[in-house]
């Protein structure tokens, strides 16, 4: 090892001496003993390096910055106010009970029960599962998703089967497929839900979109010829309504 | 994850994980969105993290992956690399030259280095992570890591120069007398 090979190894060794144990280090470290110069170089180095690291230490975040993550994450993902490891009986079951406001850009109507139960089943996983859609196709969709303005896909856009059978996460909604992407657009979490239209719950989801908003989240729910949709978000109604 | 142990998930990194982000973002609003981002992210999917001893680096290379996500990267960032390595080595007087300078200036240089550089060196700085954890968070190669540690800190030490040239033809400090303090 040259005196330049060393001084590249001990450029990685924290000035607190927390890497004093590590084996890579060793050999460097010894060969301090044995060169002076080397040695009082090592003494510089960890002596600014020391020095940068405890002036780092006083800068402080800002006033307010730890209360306003509990904050957020609290207002955000209120789980502490639900049942843990729900199935989707228990959803549909939830979706029912929680629900406290039921808005439509139609029309006065009733949302039609599967339509609900969509909402509640998308709700529900948004808040108490973890996330993650793979493969090429789910990529792709997410990508456009992100893009600022852009519409939420039709039918003609979705190629259900390449997406579920290259990784995108599939979940099971009564008896069917569900996929789902989660996608960030302006700072803002969304999750989408894609289940066929057929089934007697698949069938019954109203044309929409109906949003439905409970304490944990919303959903906006419609369907198309194809594909029945529930976007959920837990920024609120308004959140959806800029992307609907 | 319970309210209680997230409390003490923050309370234990968030300090750190808002350094490494003034040092990436250059401003304290972006520094406290991406902080709050993170935990943001660990709430709604890194709590089924199994191991919380990974908790730290999860949430550093969350922060940085969401720093990437919010600009563009440009060109001259991966070209940096192939660049000379400065002769910058650090002097007896330099010590003393970063115990003068306010903690501010000295995040005022270090934003001055290439990012390729900053951010492991930051998190070098901050004490937390070894090189191998660095090297993770970053998902660079070790040797990666210990190159861009080398020219960050021969960077850094000419930028603290210029700050601290800077800071007293800016803002001179008169003593007692109304002259001014070498």
């Amino acid at each position: 090892m040259t005196i330049e090979e060393a001084k590249f190894i001990l450029s990685a060794f924290r000035p607190n001496g927390s890497d004093a144990g590590d084996a890579r280090f060793g050999d460097a470290l010894r060969m301090t003993d044995g060169d002076p110069m080397l040695k009082a170089w090592f003494a510089r180095s960890r002596a600014h390096d020391e020095a940068i690291a405890g002036k780092l230490r006083q800068i402080a975040p800002p006033e307010g910055l730890r209360e306003a993550i509990l904050a957020g994450v609290r207002v955000s993902d209120p789980r502490k106010n639900s049942g843990l490891g729900w199935g989707w009986i228990a959803s549909l079951a939830a979706a029912a009970a929680l629900v406290i406001g039921v808005f439509s850009m139609r029309a006065p109507a009733r949302p039609e029960s599967g339509t609900t139960a969509l909402a509640g089943f998308a709700i529900d996983d948004m808040v108490n599962k973890r996330h993650g859609g793979d493969g090429e196709p789910a990529g792709a969709l997410i990508a456009r998703l992100q893009a600022k303005g852009a519409r939420m896909p039709v039918a003609e856009q979705i190629d259900f089967e390449g997406l579920r059978e290259t990784g995108c996460r599939t979940l099971n909604f009564a008896g069917h497929d569900v996929l789902e992407v989660c996608f960030l657009r302006e700072g803002t979490w969304y999750h989408l839900y894609l289940t066929r239209r057929d089934g007697p719950i698949g069938n019954s989801v109203d044309r929409g979109p109906t949003f439905i908003s409970e304490a944990a989240g919303a959903a906006a729910v419609w369907s198309d010829a194809r594909f029945n949709y529930a976007l959920a978000s837990k920024a609120g109604v308004e959140a959806l309504r800029r992307l609907l | 994850m319970n309210n209680e142990a997230f409390a003490e998930l923050v309370d234990a990194h968030y300090a750190p994980l808002y350094r490494f982000a003034l040092s990436l973002a250059r401003n304290t609003s972006d520094a406290g969105d991406l902080v709050q981002q993170t935990f943001f992210i660990w709430a709604t999917k890194g709590h089924g993290l199994r191991e919380l001893s990974k908790a730290k680096s999860w949430l550093f290379t969350t922060l940085y992956r969401e720093f990437l996500r919010g600009r563009r990267r440009d060109a001259r960032s991966t070209s940096i690399e192939d660049l000379p390595q400065a002769e910058k080595e650090p002097a007896a007087e330099e010590v003393d030259r970063v115990s003068r300078i306010d903690a501010a200036l000295v995040m005022t240089a270090l934003q001055t280095v290439d990012e390729t550089f900053r951010a492991p060196l930051t998190l070098f700085y901050l004490e937390d992570m070894s090189y191998q954890e660095i090297a993770d968070a970053l998902d660079v190669p070790i040797g990666t890591v210990m190159s861009r540690l080398s020219r960050g800190k021969s960077q850094l030490r000419m930028a603290l120069e210029r700050v601290e040239s800077a800071g007293s033809k800016v803002l001179p400090f008169p003593d007692s007398k109304g002259a001014r303090a070498s």
